[in-house]
C-alpha cells in the first residue's frame, strides 16, 4: 500500500467535510481516525494543509502585509482590490506586520510570491546597481 | 577630486536608477547540511535553476518535491541559517564566457581565481545543454598530433574523439595529458583543462609548466579542488565543455581534458546520497552512466555547413589496482571511443609512458593519421603483440630459430624507440623517419643502449640532409619513391657515421 501523505489525508478530510456536513460528530470522526492511524503527531502539519486546501477551493487568499507603521484603511482598501483582481480571488484577507527594519514602504507575501515595495529593498536593489556597473 | 563633484555624479546615478516592481518567487530554508539546503515555496522553479541565498551565495535546485526543493550550495554553506530567504532567478545555470577567459584560471562557476582580475564577458552559456545532433556532425579526419611516439603511432587521436587515459595512480596519466596540451603550440588548437578534486599544489605545478611551455595562450583551467564543495566539482567539466562550445561554435578547435572522472563521479554519488536518491552499485545513483554520457556526447566535430570546428575529449579514470572492471571505468570505456591503459608494472619496468599496447584502441583515430604515418606503424602494433608473445615464450628455453630471435630483437628496439621522457614532445615528421628506421630494419644492427642516442642523432642528421622527403611529408603526407630515396641514403650514411 502506497503510503499516504499528509496532503492526501487533508484533502480527504476536505471532501468528507463536503458530504458529511461540518458537524461536532464529522470532527470528533476525524480525530477518531487519526487516533486510530496514529497520525495525531501529525496533525499540525494535516491542519495547515487542511487550511490551505480551504482557502483554494473557497477563493479565499491570505496575504502576509509587512509594513512599518499600520496602513490606513483606504490604502487597505486598494490593496485588497489589486490582489482579488490579480489571484482571481472572491475574498482577501490581510495578514498584518510590523517590522521596523522595512524602513519604509510595505511588502506583501501571497504564499511563496512575494512583492516588495519596501525602501530596504529599494536601496538594496540601488547598492547593486551602483557597484555592478564599474 | 572635489566632494562636490562626487556626490554631483552620484546623484546622476541615481536618476538613472529605477527599479521595476517585479513578483519575485521566494522560498524558506527549512534545513541546510553538508552543502544541500531543503528549500520550501519555489513552487514554479525549474530543474537546474540558480537561486539566490540571502547572504548571496549561489546555489542549484536539483530535487523537485511535492513541497520542497533539494538546493546544492556553491560556496561556504556554513553562513546560511535556516529561515533564510531564498530567490528563484529564472535562469538556468550559466557561466560567463569570452575570448579574454584564454590564458586563465577559473573555478567551477566561471569565476576567476588566478588573482589576475576580473573577465569582461558580454555572453553567458548554460552549463548544460543537449549535444549537437547526428546532422551537424561530420567523421573524424583530421589527427590530434600529442607528440607522444607511442600515441601518434598505435593509439591515434582525431579531431572530435573521446579517448579515454585509464590507469592506476602514479602512472603518467596526468603526464600525458598535460604533453597533449604542451604539443598544441601552433596547431590551431584551443585546451581546457579541467581539474576536478586535485590538489591546489598539482594544479599549480601543471600551470606554472604551461606558463613555462607557452602554452597558457591557449589554455583555460577549470578547477575544483578537493578543499572545494562537491557541487563545484559536480559542475565543473560541463562549465569545462561550456567554454569549449564557446570556442567550438567559432568555428575552432579545441581539446578538452577531465582530470579524472572518477573523483567527478565520487562528488556525484555524495551529492545525490545527500539528497536522499536511491543508491546503486557501488552506493553510486542510478543516473552516473548519464552523468557521463551526456557530457562526453558534447565533444563532437560539426561539418562545415555548421559552423565547423571540433571538441576533442580526453577524460582521465583513475582505477584501483589495475581493476578496468569496476563501475566507473566499465562505464567510461563504453562511452568512449578507446582508451589509453596505462599500468604500473610498466611504468617501473622504465617503459614510459606505460602505455599497455595491448589493451590500447583507437576506435576512430586511424582515419585521421597522415598516411605517411599509417604506412609505417602499420605493422608496429602486430610486432609489438608478437613480441610480447614471444618474449614470454623465450624465457623458457634458450634455442631459438633465427626467425624468431630477428623478431625479439626488432620487439626490443620499437619498445626502445616508443619510450619518451615527459615534456619532449616529437614532431610528427620526426616520428616518421624514426619508424621507418625502425620498421624497414636499419636499427636492427644497433645495440639497444645506444638506441635512443641514434634515434636523436637520425632526427637531427635527417633534418639537415633529407630536405625533400622533409618538405613531402610536409606538404603532402606521404613520401615519393625520390623522397624514400633519399631518406634510406641519409639513413644509411648517419649509420656508417654513427658505429664509426
Amino acid at each position: 500500500m502506497a503510503t499516504l501523505s499528509n496532503n492526501n489525508i487533508a484533502q480527504a478530510i476536505y471532501l468528507a467535510s463536503k458530504t458529511e456536513g461540518r458537524s461536532e460528530q464529522f470532527f470528533s470522526n476525524v480525530v477518531r481516525f487519526l487516533f486510530r492511524r496514529r497520525l495525531l503527531s501529525k496533525a499540525p502539519d494535516i491542519l495547515l494543509r487542511l487550511d490551505k486546501i480551504i482557502n483554494d477551493k473557497e477563493g479565499r487568499v491570505v496575504a502576509k502585509v509587512s509594513s512599518r507603521s499600520n496602513l490606513n484603511e483606504k490604502m487597505k482598501e486598494e490593496l485588497v482590490h489589486a490582489l482579488a483582481k490579480r489571484y482571481a480571488a472572491k475574498e482577501i484577507v490581510l495578514d498584518e506586520h510590523l517590522d521596523e527594519k522595512l524602513l519604509g514602504g510595505f511588502k506583501v507575501e501571497v504564499g511563496d510570491e512575494v512583492i516588495d515595495l519596501t525602501i530596504k529593498n529599494r536601496i538594496g536593489k540601488l547598492q547593486e546597481y551602483l557597484t555592478s556597473r564599474v | 577630486m572635489s566632494t562636490h563633484h562626487i556626490i554631483e555624479s552620484l546623484k546622476r546615478e541615481i536618476e538613472n536608477f529605477s527599479t521595476q516592481i517585479k513578483v519575485e518567487k521566494v522560498g524558506k530554508v527549512l534545513e541546510v547540511f553538508d552543502g544541500i539546503a531543503k528549500v520550501s515555496g519555489l513552487s514554479d522553479i525549474k530543474s537546474s535553476e540558480m537561486v539566490a541565498f540571502q547572504n548571496g551565495e549561489t546555489g542549484v535546485a536539483l530535487n523537485l518535491e511535492e513541497d520542497t526543493v533539494g538546493v546544492i550550495i556553491f560556496g561556504d554553506f556554513s553562513k546560511i541559517k535556516e529561515g533564510d530567504e531564498v530567490k528563484a532567478t529564472g535562469r538556468i545555470l550559466e557561466i560567463p564566457v569570452s575570448d579574454d577567459i584564454l590564458g586563465r584560471v577559473v573555478n567551477a562557476i566561471g569565476i576567476p581565481i588566478d588573482g589576475k582580475g576580473t573577465i569582461k564577458s558580454a555572453k553567458t552559456h548554460p552549463i548544460e545543454k543537449v549535444a549537437p545532433g547526428v546532422i551537424t556532425r561530420q567523421s573524424v579526419s583530421e589527427s590530434v598530433a600529442t607528440g607522444i611516439k607511442v600515441i601518434d603511432t598505435i593509439i591515434p587521436i582525431g579531431r572530435g574523439q573521446r579517448e579515454l587515459i585509464i590507469g592506476d595512480r602514479q602512472t603518467g596519466k596526468t603526464a600525458i595529458a598535460v604533453d597533449t596540451i604542451l604539443n598544441q603550440k601552433g596547431q590551431d588548437m584551443i585546451c581546457v583543462y579541467v581539474s576536478i578534486g586535485q590538489k591546489d599544489s598539482k594544479l599549480r605545478k601543471i600551470e606554472a609548466r604551461l606558463e613555462e611551455g607557452g602554452a597558457m595562450d591557449y589554455t583555460v583551467i577549470v578547477s575544483a579542488g578537493a578543499s572545494e564543495a562537491a557541487s563545484l566539482a559536480y559542475v565543473a567539466p560541463y562549465t569545462g565543455v561550456a567554454i569549449a562550445e564557446y570556442f567550438m561554435e567559432q568555428g575552432k578547435d579545441v581539446l578538452i581534458i577531465y582530470d579524472d572522472l572518477s573523483k567527478h563521479a565520487v562528488a556525484y554519488r555524495e551529492i545525490s546520497l545527500l539528497l536522499r536518491r536511491p543508491p546503486g552499485r557501488e552506493a553510486y545513483p542510478g543516473d552516473v552512466f548519464y552523468l557521463h554520457s551526456r557530457l562526453l556526447e558534447r565533444a563532437c566535430r560539426r561539418s562545415k555547413e555548421y559552423g565547423g570546428g571540433s571538441i576533442t575529449a580526453l577524460p582521465i579514470v583513475e582505477t584501483q589496482a589495475g581493476d578496468v572492471t569496476a563501475y566507473i571505468p566499465t562505464n567510461v570505456i563504453s562511452i568512449t571511443d578507446g582508451q589509453i591503459f596505462l599500468e604500473t608494472d610498466l611504468f617501473y619496468k622504465g617503459i614510459r609512458p606505460a602505455v599497455n599496447v595491448g589493451l590500447s584502441v583507437s576506435r576512430v583515430g586511424s582515419s585521421a593519421q597522415i598516411k605517411a604515418m599509417k604506412k609505417v606503424a602499420g605493422t608496429l602494433k602486430l610486432d609489438l603483440a608478437q613480441f610480447r608473445e614471444l618474449e614470454a615464450f623465450a624465457q623458457f628455453g634458450s634455442d631459438l630459430d633465427d626467425a624468431t630471435k630477428r623478431q625479439l630483437e626488432r620487439g626490443k628496439r620499437a619498445v626502445e624507440v616508443l619510450k619518451q621522457l615527459q615534456y619532449a614532445p616529437v614532431k610528427t615528421e620526426h616520428q616518421v623517419v624514426t619508424l621507418y628506421a625502425l620498421t624497414k630494419g636499419f636499427m636492427d644492427d644497433v645495440p639497444i643502449e645506444k638506441i635512443k642516442e641514434f634515434e636523436n642523432g637520425l632526427v637531427d642528421y635527417s633534418e639537415r640532409n633529407a630536405k625533400v622527403f622533409f618538405k613531402e611529408i610536409k606538404e603532402a603526407k606521404m613520401w615519393s619513391d625520390k623522397g624514400e630515396e633519399e631518406l634510406k641514403k641519409v639513413i644509411t650514411d648517419f649509420k656508417t657515421s654513427f658505429s664509426n
